[in-house]
Formats: structure tokens, C-alpha cells, sequence
């Protein structure tokens, strides 16, 4: 099936129809086809009856809505003249905004989608190394499944018994925040080494500090404003996440008509936009769930469980052994998929060998950030790809995300050196 | 070809009616989070009302978003193509990968359905919303998908695609 | 033979010990020639929601339950799984193996092309855990959002003032530490704890009124059950009788750890009075009389298990207190029986 499903990728086919045609064509070449209804059970229960996931399409509105309005825009513009004197500014500005969102969404295709569509014209506008502008949003996109509240999580500590969402999130967090930190003074390093690769604003186009703080006020705040509420609105237990994102895309339209924006075909385009791309994305889930079950089922699930027994040594080399493995199965496909497929074996197994299993869990969550990035086959990647302008190419996109896979690495050891990292904030939260 | 025309028409359609339902579904939100947190009064349905309004939403939009080219590839080797080695290796993609699963997903669907027609299937809960016009939707969205495939393919073969050229430069979907 | 079998549980939850039990017990009692069965936990081959029909339709030969998750295919599931205020473990035991219960199982599986084997028990369920608001009168329950699951249960939860709140099991935590719900049902006691909802309600109300015992089994496709021989068919019945006595002292044992658990996690814990419970009592009638009147095959099932209520009341009181439970004063048999036509 890994055969099949590369041939796809590489014949430039449709990624969510490569899955799913790999699962049908992997079902009848395992000799099972009768194992295909299980496709539509999936597709249905996984992807259509799924309550989480409806924040996909109103967060995409929301980011649709800003876009078109040209709030977020000027948004960039005025964080950009704010930060003049830092060269590297706006990429700061990205690793700001995408921190916020992650701690909204949760939902990387939405983050990305979002991101890319505020930060990515503006940046190429800029004259930013293209390398650099989407590497830098795809791998700061990827935070939203780090910073709580996040799917992820909730999915991991549903597999994991002994373990709260809670103390997920609550574990999550500081790696989550650091990883960003981290992105950010790389981005600061990277400008103060080669400025043409993050260009300052260039003079002719330096406005008065008076300006500047009259532009922010006016242009930064009420998006920012926008976001911390929904922020706001989550943590305080106001609302859940999809509902956080029916309010934050009926505010922004609300700061759209505030504005004097509005207009009906605006408005009706950014809802037919909206719909392309939701379905863009959820059809890729549609496929993954598809050749996930195929997978388990065809006994690909038991082939990789045995392949894991065999190897188990101490703590160390088997924590190192996993890190590999997720890394590597990161390349391939996605987190549902990886921590479905590696939970069941590697957690009995890190109990056995006296391994915290928070520590573990959090370790492992902050490792499948790469499976985003990896090529041949991330969803960073992908979606990155399709809201990048055509001139922007593929492999661009790759190289761009390259040192950012080498920062979430430089993190994992982080948290293997300073376990405190992890199990500092959910021990003062909840004891012990 | 008119059967060309017909089927993106069918699809276009579809798209832009299908598409205003976020709007529906963002707005049963927000009303029940209204009373909910101002009137004390949650609304009994609104959370299987939404949820299934959002899978009809995005399920339906399949064709649609195909027939916009709007699904997400990897064109990391065929940007780098001739044309018409382009056009035929798209070709075999939907031939290897799209049709075998378009069908499967059509006619298994058409059970599913069905299945769920014939036993009247509801939610459970009090509230008893039925399943099957959710599930008579997915089966219905295959279709589409099925058809827009057709299109496409016919396109490649007498090249009329447009999507192998460039789009404008600063087009970001 | 060889059986892919799937479970309604993830690996976290302890009730898919019950499941790998009786895998386990088959494949010791089975030569490997005759019928291996390959297990997989929940949401590994299809989501829990989607059991049922990869069951009926072949998809996999074998899928473990809890029989209410079907009930919006037909009402009759949910006395299957568990009653309000009705069965305890042992009645459940003693109707299904004695009292003609296991036909009605038969009956209505039958119906969608399955047999069902009972294999598993479990006593009361925990009752409702509250944020920041203790329940222990009926009063404590206007206009609370709880997360409650099945159709007569919110029924009920509607009579009682409160309104019922439906998600998945995996949304719950979440939705208690926003706010999002004022309190939950979910399980067991050491189902519950094993979900970390001692770190997000602080009350927790017993007894679970709402569900007072339940079943799990396994359902088997028909086309798959008629390929075994008799004598394979029995053995897995044999694993069912073995895994179901198993089932009930080793739930009942964790709940008890569990209950000392939350008690060292700071929970309070509060019981609902006798005279509310009689008051829940009278409600639950009623809305299992108003089910049954909308579904025949549902009100087949009250009627049967009522009628086994009745016959085994006798000796249950003339034996106590030595007795096994109690003898509920539950919905009027006649008005059941009168709709069960
Ligand atoms: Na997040
Ligand atoms: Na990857």
C-alpha cells in the first residue's frame, strides 16, 4: 500500500483520491474486498458525524472574511511598520499571530489555511525569500496542535489510560510556547544573517512613530482584538471550539460591516471560497480514514506492532526507537493515523520500562509536528501548496519547512534532557 | 461536449447553492450559545442539527471543489512535465486512483442509505432527529464526485483542460 | 475460520477488558484450525458509532456492544442494554438465562441478520458528577445541563426539569471544565476515573438512577454464526456464561477501588433521598410505559422483563433480607403488555 500510495503522490493525482483509491486498490490486492464497507463506516462516523470538525469551515470563513475585507492585510501592515526597526519583522509577526491561533483552532489545515492567507501575500509582497515565508507559516501553523486546546491531545488521552486531557494540555503547553519562542529568535538570527532573505521596510516607506501607532491602533487592533476574543471565549469556558469559530467568523464579518467593506459579491465569493476549500481539506481526512482502516484491518496494524517487539531494550534506546519511528511513519501519514497505529504497542511498553507516560505522551505530540512537514507527504506541505501563488514551487515549500523540522528535533532532546519542561506546569496544577 | 457542459453546470449548481449553508449552520451556533449564556434556555437540537448540516455542507461541495480543481496534489514531478505527458499521466490518476474509489464510495454508500431508510433510522436521544437524509446525502455527493470525475477526464482526453497552465501570478486560492 | 471482531471501547476504557475476556476464553477453548478470531480495539477498524453496521453487513464477523448504541434503529435496544430504575446485574442474569430473556436478544438482533451473546455485566452506573453544584434533591436538577445518554433517559432527565446534553464520551472532560454542560453521567467508578472527572467536578450524586445495571455482549453476524459447527457454537456460548460471572465480581471490585479513589481525590459525594428516588421511581414508569406505547418490539422486551420482576418477587421477599437485590415497584405489566401488540 506505502508503494501505491507513493506512485500516487508522485503522478501528481489528487492526495485525498491517492488515499482512498489506495485503500480500494489496497483491500482487493490483500484479497479482502469484502473489508471495503468499512470505508463508508469510516467516512461517516470519522468525518461526517464529527462535532470538532465543523470548526474547519467557519474558521476558513472567518480567515476568508478578514482576507477579503482587506483588514488582515493592513493588519500585517501596520505589525510590519511596528516592528520596522527589528529586521525579520514581519516574520516575527507571523510566529505572534500563529501562537494566538494555535491557542484557538487546534485544527492545522484551518490554522494554515488562515495564516497563509493573512501573512503569505504580504510577506512575498515584502520581498521575502519565499523559502522562508512558507516555511516559516507552515511550521508555525503547526503549533495549533500543540498549544491546548488541541484534537490532537484530546484523541491521545483518549488513548492513553491514566492520562487527562487536563494534564495533556497542561503538559503541552510550555514545549508548545518554547517551540515558538524558538522559531521566533531563528527567524531574528536568520534576518541579522542574510536581511535579504527577511527584508526590513525599506526607508522611502518609514512613516512617523505618531503614524505608525495611529496605523496599529486603527488597523492591528480590532483583528487582534477579534482573536483574543475567541481565545478569551474558550478559555473561559464560554464556548467550545466550534463554537468559538461560528463566533469568531461572525465577528469578523461583523468588523468587515463596521468597516463600510461589505458588499453582497464579497461576501457570496468568500462563501463559495470557503466551501472550495473546506472541502479541499476534508476530503483529505475522507481518504486518510479510508486508507487508515484498510490498513489496520489488512494487517499492515499487527505487521508494524511485531516489527516494534522485537527491539525493546532500555528506557532510552526505546524512547529513541520511537522518536524514529513516529518521525519516520510522519513521513507518510498523518498524526490520526500514527498515534492510532503506535499507541496500542508503545505504551504498554513504556509502562513496562518505568517511563512517564505524560512525559512520553507529550514527547511524542511535540515529535509529530514534523509529520506535517516531512516530505514526501505533509499536510503543511500540501496546504501550503495550495494557497501559495503558482510561482511559489513545491520544492521551495520544502526547503522552506527543512529547519524547522530541525527546531522541533532541538526541542525533543530539549524535553528528554529537561523532563521539567513537561511535568512542571501539570504538577503545580493538579499535584503529583 | 454538451455531457461535459451538463455535468459542470450540475456541480456549479450545487456548489453555490451547498456553500451558503456555513452561514446556516455558523448562525444555529451562535443562537444557541446566545441562549444559552443571556436567556439560560439551550436550544434541545441545535447540536445534531449543526453537525449534521455541516457533513451535508462539505460532502456535497466534493464535485464542486473538483470541478474547480480545488483538491490538493503533489506536483512535485509533473510540474516538471511536457504537456501531453502531463495530460496522460492525470489520465491514468483518475483511472488508477479516483475511479476505483468514486465507485466504491457511490455504491457502497447506495447500501448504507438504504440500509438506514429501511430501518428509519434517529438519533438517540430525546431529541430524535432522523439519519437517513444524511446518509441518502452522502450517497448523493458520490454521485457528483463520480460525474465531475467523468468531466475532468473527458477534458484531459480532448484537452480542454485548463488547469495544466498557471494560474495568474498572485492568485492565492 | 478465521473472525476479524471489533469493540464499541478504545483500548483507554477498562470496559474492553470485558471484550479481550471472552477473545481470550474463545481462542483457549477453540482449536485455532476451527475459528480464530483476531481482535481489535475501538476505532482502529470503524468509528463505535459504525459497529453495528460492519457487523450486519459482513464487514466483520464479530463486533462487541453495549446494545443501546442501536437504539436509534429500533427503541426495543435500549431495554436490552439497561433499565432506569429498574434491573440490577443479577436481574439482568436471572432474565436472560431463565427467564426467556435471551430470546428477545435473539429476536431482535435477529432482525438485522445477527446473533447476540451476553457476556458482560455491570452494576449501577456512577450517577451525575457536577462542576460546582451538588445534586441531592430533585429540586438540585431545574435547569441543569447534564450529559446524559439514551432516549428514555433524557425523557426522564426532561420530567425531573433538567435537559439532557448528548456527545461522545471523549468531548465530556472538555465540556465540563468549560462550563460547556453543568454535570455528567459516563460509567462506572472506574471507568469514570480512568476519564480524569475527578479533576473537573468536584460533586458527584449517587446512585446512577438514570441507568441502574447494563449489558454488554458481542454481536455475530448470522451468515458467520451458521458456518461454525454446533459444537464451536456452544463453546463460544460456554466463553459468554464464563465471561459474563467474571465480568460481574471484577467490575464490581474496581468500582469499590475506584469509589475509595475518589474519595482520596477530595470528591464529595452525595446520595439522593429516599423520597426522591421513590419520585424518580414513578417517573421512570412512566416513561418506559410512553417508549414501549411508541414501539412494539420495545414494549415485548418491558413487558418480559416485568413479567420476570413479578414471578421472581415472590421468593426474592420471602427470602429476605438474604435476598438478591430488590424488588422495584416498577410500571404497570398490563398497560406494557396492552401496547406490545
Ligand atoms: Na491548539
Ligand atoms: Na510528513
Amino acid at each position: 500500500m506505502a508503494g501505491l500510495l507513493l506512485l500516487g503522490l508522485f503522478m501528481g493525482h489528487p492526495l485525498a483520491f491517492v488515499l482512498g483509491g489506495t485503500a480500494v486498490l489496497g483491500a482487493v490486492i490483500a484479497g479482502k474486498p469484502m473489508v471495503l464497507g468499512i470505508v463508508i463506516n469510516r467516512i461517516f462516523g470519522d468525518v461526517l458525524d464529527n462535532y470538532v470538525l465543523i470548526a474547519i469551515p467557519l474558521f476558513v470563513l472567518m480567515a476568508r472574511f478578514l482576507s477579503d475585507s482587506g483588514v488582515t492585510d493592513r493588519m500585517f501592515e501596520a505589525l510590519r511598520h511596528l516592528m520596522a526597526r527589528v529586521t525579520g519583522g514581519l516574520g516575527l509577526a507571523v510566529v505572534f499571530i500563529s501562537i494566538l491561533l494555535a491557542a484557538t483552532t487546534g485544527i492545522i489545515g484551518a490554522s494554515i489555511t488562515v495564516m497563509g492567507m493573512m501573512a503569505l501575500r504580504p510577506m512575498l509582497q515584502y520581498g521575502y525569500d519565499p523559502r522562508m515565508a512558507t516555511g516559516l507559516i507552515a511550521a508555525s501553523g503547526c503549533l495549533g496542535i500543540l498549544i491546548p486546546p488541541s484534537i490532537m491531545l484530546i484523541l491521545m488521552a483518549s488513548y492513553a489510560p491514566g492520562l487527562s486531557v487536563g494534564q495533556l494540555f497542561a503538559g503541552a503547553m510550555l514545549p508548545g510556547v518554547l517551540l515558538g519562542v524558538m522559531y521566533a529568535i531563528y527567524v531574528a538570527l536568520i534576518a541579522w544573517l542574510k536581511p535579504d532573505w527577511a527584508p526590513p521596510v525599506r526607508d522611502e516607506e518609514q512613516i512617523s512613530r505618531g503614524a505608525m501607532w495611529r496605523m496599529l491602533m486603527a488597523e492591528a487592533v480590532p483583528p487582534l482584538v477579534l482573536i483574543l476574543g475567541i481565545l478569551g471565549s474558550l478559555l473561559a469556558g464560554i464556548a467550545t471550539a466550534t463554537e468559538a469559530s461560528a463566533i469568531g467568523a461572525a465577528l469578523a464579518l461583523v468588523i468587515v460591516i463596521a468597516r463600510g467593506r461589505f458588499q453582497w459579491a464579497t461576501f457570496y465569493s468568500a462563501l463559495l471560497e470557503t466551501g472550495r476549500t473546506s472541502a479541499m481539506i476534508l476530503f483529505i481526512v475522507v481518504g486518510a480514514t479510508a486508507f487508515t482502516g484498510v490498513f489496520n484491518i489488512t494487517g499492515g496494524l499487527r505487521a508494524s506492532q511485531d516489527l516494534m517487539r522485537g527491539i525493546a531494550d532500555d528506557p532510552y534506546t526505546l524512547v529513541l526507537l520511537m522518536l524514529v519511528v513516529v518521525f519516520v511513519l510522519g513521513m507518510f501519514l498523518d498524526w490520526t493515523g500514527i498515534v492510532l497505529l503506535s499507541f496500542p504497542i508503545f505504551l504498554p511498553l513504556v509502562g513496562e520500562m518505568g517511563i512517564d507516560p505524560l512525559w512520553f505522551v507529550v514527547l511524542m505530540a511535540v515529535v509529530l509536528q514534523t509529520s506535517f512537514l516531512s516530505p514526501p507527504f505533509g499536510y503543511a506541505l500540501f496546504y501550503m501548496r495550495a494557497i501559495s501563488p503558482p510561482h511559489v514551487t513545491t520544492g521551495q515549500i520544502i526547503g522552506g519547512v527543512m529547519p524547522f523540522i530541525g527546531l522541533i528535533i532541538v526541542m525533543c532532546g530539549l524535553i528528554i534532557a529537561f523532563p521539567a519542561l513537561v511535568t512542571w506546569l501539570p504538577q503545580t496544577l493538579y499535584g503529583g | 461536449m454538451p455531457i461535459i457542459r451538463l455535468i459542470d453546470a450540475i456541480n456549479e449548481i450545487v456548489g453555490r447553492i451547498v456553500s451558503v449553508a456555513a452561514i446556516v449552520f455558523a448562525g444555529i451556533i451562535i443562537y444557541d450559545v446566545t441562549m444559552r449564556y443571556f436567556l439560560g434556555q439551550p436550544t434541545r437540537w441545535s447540536f445534531d442539527v449543526t453537525k449534521q448540516l455541516y457533513g451535508f455542507y462539505f460532502i456535497m461541495l466534493g464535485g464542486y471543489a473538483l470541478r474547480h480543481q480545488a483538491h490538493v496534489r503533489v506536483d512535485l514531478l509533473t510540474a516538471r512535465m511536457g504537456h501531453t505527458m502531463r495530460r496522460w499521466t492525470e489520465i491514468l490518476g483518475y483511472l488508477i486512483f479516483f475511479f476505483p474509489f468514486a465507485w466504491i464510495f457511490a455504491r457502497r454508500s447506495w447500501d448504507f442509505a438504504m440500509t438506514s431508510w429501511n430501518q428509519g433510522e434517529v438519533t438517540y436521544g430525546a431529541v430524535q432527529l432522523p439519519v437517513y437524509p444524511l446518509k441518502m446525502a452522502m450517497f448523493a455527493a458520490a454521485v457528483l464526485l463520480l460525474i465531475q470525475g467523468i468531466s475532468e477526464v473527458l477534458k484531459l482526453l480532448l484537452d480542454k483542460t485548463d488547469h495544466l497552465e498557471n494560474l495568474e501570478p498572485m492568485d492565492v486560492r | 475460520e478465521n473472525w476479524t471482531m471489533t469493540s464499541v471501547w478504545p483500548s483507554s476504557l477498562e470496559l474492553i477488558e470485558i471484550d479481550r475476556k471472552w477473545v481470550e476464553t474463545v481462542n483457549a477453548l477453540v482449536d485455532d484450525e476451527v475459528l480464530t478470531i483476531e481482535f481489535f480495539e475501538g476505532g482502529s477498524l470503524v468509528p463505535a458509532g459504525e459497529v453495528f453496521g460492519a457487523v450486519e453487513s459482513g464487514t466483520v464477523q464479530a463486533g462487541a456492544d453495549w446494545p443501546g448504541y442501536w437504539a436509534g434503529r429500533d427503541a426495543a435496544f435500549s431495554p436490552l442494554a439497561t433499565t432506569s430504575s429498574l434491573f440490577n446485574a443479577v436481574d439482568y442474569i436471572n432474565w436472560i438465562r431463565e427467564w426467556g430473556g435471551q430470546e428477545l436478544y435473539d429476536e431482535v438482533y435477529g432482525k438485522f441478520g445477527m446473533v447476540y451473546l451476553p457476556y458482560g455485566v455491570t452494576n449501577n452506573e456512577s450517577g451525575f458528577r457536577t462542576v460546582d453544584k451538588p445534586i441531592s434533591t430533585i429540586e438540585d436538577l431545574q435547569g441543569m445541563r447534564l450529559r446524559l445518554s439514551g432516549l428514555e433517559q433524557g425523557r426522564l432527565l426532561e420530567k425531573l426539569g433538567g435537559s439532557q446534553v448528548s456527545m461522545a464520551g471523549g468531548e465530556i472532560y472538555q465540556s465540563l471544565e468549560r462550563g460547556v454542560v453543568d454535570g455528567a453521567e459516563f460509567s462506572t467508578p472506574n471507568v469514570d476515573f480512568s476519564g480524569g472527572f475527578q479533576q473537573v467536578t468536584k460533586y458527584w450524586s449517587t446512585p446512577g438512577w438514570h441507568q441502574s445495571s447494563s449489558v454488554f455482549g458481542v454481536m455475530i453476524n448470522k451468515a458467520s454464526w451458521d458456518a461454525l459447527d454446533e459444537d464451536t457454537q456452544q463453546r463460544l456460548r460456554v466463553a459468554a456464561d464464563a465471561t459474563m460471572l467474571w465480568s460481574l465480581s471484577f467490575t464490581e471490585r474496581r468500582a469499590t477501588e475506584a469509589y475509595a479513589q475518589f474519595q482520596e481525590a477530595g470528591t464529595e459525594i452525595t446520595r439522593m433521598d429516599d423520597a426522591a428516588l421513590e419520585q424518580i421511581q414513578q417517573l421512570a414508569n412512566q416513561t418506559i410505559q410512553e417508549v414501549a406505547c411508541e414501539n412494539p418490539t420495545a414494549a415485548k422486551v418491558y413487558a418480559s422483563q416485568l413479567r420476570y420482576l413479578e414471578n421472581y418477587g415472590t421468593w426474592r421477599e420471602a427470602s429476605a433480607p438474604f435476598n438478591l437485590g430488590r424488588s422495584p415497584n416498577g410500571p404497570d405489566l398490563a398497560a406494557i403488555e396492552a401496547c406490545a401488540n
